[in-house]
């Protein structure tokens, strides 16, 4: 949505990257790869490439952030400088402000805040390259870590985007559509219950177009689900 | 010696991997690990599930300690102040120790003199309160400050792993290694003997650590042991 250009990113039905309008980027997961985090994740989707560390929960510093009567969950998105073409200057800004805060919420829907008055779950999340649906690439690889943490939680949430470029409701735009294409829509869900824990929408849709954007969406978040699960069964042996 | 029972079972081929959120179909009652939502009984952690003596558990396979009352730790004291000391057990937060709680006379600001930074004890966990704070005794059983030796720690979740079944596995480490060992249940282990024993036990007790859920440990630590 950066831009408008005449570059054609559809055409009969295949994406610049060769995909259908329904298909994901590829995508790797591998949990338990840092030693000194609790618990880890690491991921790649399409070029993208993100790094998750869960530590505690553990005592919540500042103090005054602190909840009598349940552990907040204090969520990190950074991206690093050399995840950008343009080098980005490192630390917070206004974006991964915001997309900490969200990812946060989102979390402390699922994780069992409950059981850890005046803790704090500290979540990481790194871009170390990026390509185009970070925050969902970030939150996914979160979500990873903290079951190989050990946290409890009601569930494993993924999140996949999806948006319209050509006028086209596609899955999961890539670098090129994001910038170039008429709206972006980040979603993350509750597999097993169906509820929506964020969603963001960047551009214009009709409401007809937002539904089907929202049931793409919704189906890319249960197909990354499976590899989560894949992930993580082959961290732990599976079924053995 | 920590509760030398095992609730993992030893034979690997019979559990089920389980992930948060998983349904457990079962007619127990709910147990470790898991939660209700309509009625359902579904895991919450990373685990295996068993279904045994009418309670649906899961046993985590990663995860913090959460103090239980009852539990023998090892404890190491991260500060002192004029009553009590603060006690690291692994949890999410420091133990407190009362002076009243120790055993010792202790004069009023007077604590470090009996028991100082870095100083390890042998306790038990005598009071968690909902608000997730807990004390910890010195006035139990064998409880003691621990003296010489030196502490491992390991994953809480792999405890069991360490004493094996009957207490097979710690018999075995303690007999082979000629050490005197005690595994608190928050996953720090004690073990005191010769420089080089001490060291052997070590190691074997980070293998178990590091290869809790693959299959054929006991031998794999038996042929550590013989060397």
């Amino acid at each position: 949505m950066a831009g408008q250009t005449d570059m054609e990113l559809i055409k009969d039905g295949v994406r610049l990257d060769g995909r259908k309008a329904d298909e994901l980027r590829e995508v790797k997961i591998v949990a338990g790869v840092l030693d000194n985090a609790n618990g880890s994740c690491y991921l790649e989707w399409g070029n993208n490439k993100v790094y998750a560390g869960v530590f505690g929960p553990m005592e919540c510093h500042p103090r005054h952030k602190q909840k009598a009567d349940r552990a907040i969950v204090q969520a990190r998105y950074t991206m690093a400088p050399f995840s950008v073409n343009d080098r980005k200057r490192p630390g917070y800004d206004r974006r991964s402000t915001e997309i900490s805060y969200i990812a946060s919420q989102a979390f402390e829907k699922v994780v069992m805040v409950e059981e850890f008055p005046k803790a704090s779950i500290r979540v990481d999340m790194q871009v170390v390259e990026a390509h185009a649906g970070t925050r969902c690439a970030a939150m996914t690889a979160a979500s990873v870590a903290l079951a190989d943490a050990g946290i409890p939680m009601r569930d494993m949430i993924p999140a996949c985007a999806s948006g319209k470029v050509n006028d086209v409701v596609v899955l999961d735009l890539n670098k090129e559509e994001d910038n170039y294409g008429q709206a972006d829509l980040p979603l993350a869900i509750i597999p097993s219950t169906g509820e929506v824990v964020l969603l963001q929408l960047d551009g214009h849709l009709t409401p007809d177009e937002f539904e089907l954007a929202l049931d793409l969406a919704t189906s890319g978040c249960m197909d990354l689900y499976k590899k989560m699960r894949l992930a993580l069964e082959n961290r732990y042996g599976g079924s053995a | 010696m920590g509760k030398e029972s095992s609730d993992k079972s030893d034979s690997v081929s019979s559990r089920k991997l389980v992930l948060p959120g998983d349904l457990l179909e079962t007619k127990s009652k709910p147990g470790r690990g898991i939660f209700r939502r309509d009625g359902r009984v579904h895991a919450s952690v990373l685990g295996y599930s068993s279904d045994q003596s009418g309670y649906m558990n899961v046993n985590a396979i990663t995860g913090g300690y959460t103090p239980k009352v009852g539990d023998k730790i090892v404890a190491i004291c991260v500060e002192t102040g004029p009553s009590v000391w603060r006690m690291d057990i692994g949890a999410s937060f420091n133990s407190t120790l009362h002076h009243s709680e120790s055993g010792w006379k202790v004069p009023f600001g007077d604590t470090a003199r009996f028991l100082t930074i870095g100083d390890a004890i042998w306790a038990e966990v005598f009071m968690v309160d909902a608000a997730g704070s807990h004390q910890i005794s010195l006035k139990k059983d064998d409880c003691r400050k621990l003296y010489s030796g030196t502490i491992v720690k390991m994953g809480p979740t792999n405890v069991p792993r360490v004493i094996g079944k009957q207490g097979s596995m710690i018999t075995a480490i303690r007999e082979k290694t000629q050490t005197r060992i005690l595994i608190g249940q928050n996953g720090h282990i004690w073990i005191d003997g010769k420089g080089s024993d001490i060291a052997t036990a070590q190691k074997a007790i980070e293998m178990i650590d590091n290869e809790a859920n693959s299959k054929g440990l006991t031998k794999k630590i038996e042929k550590l042991l013989e060397k």
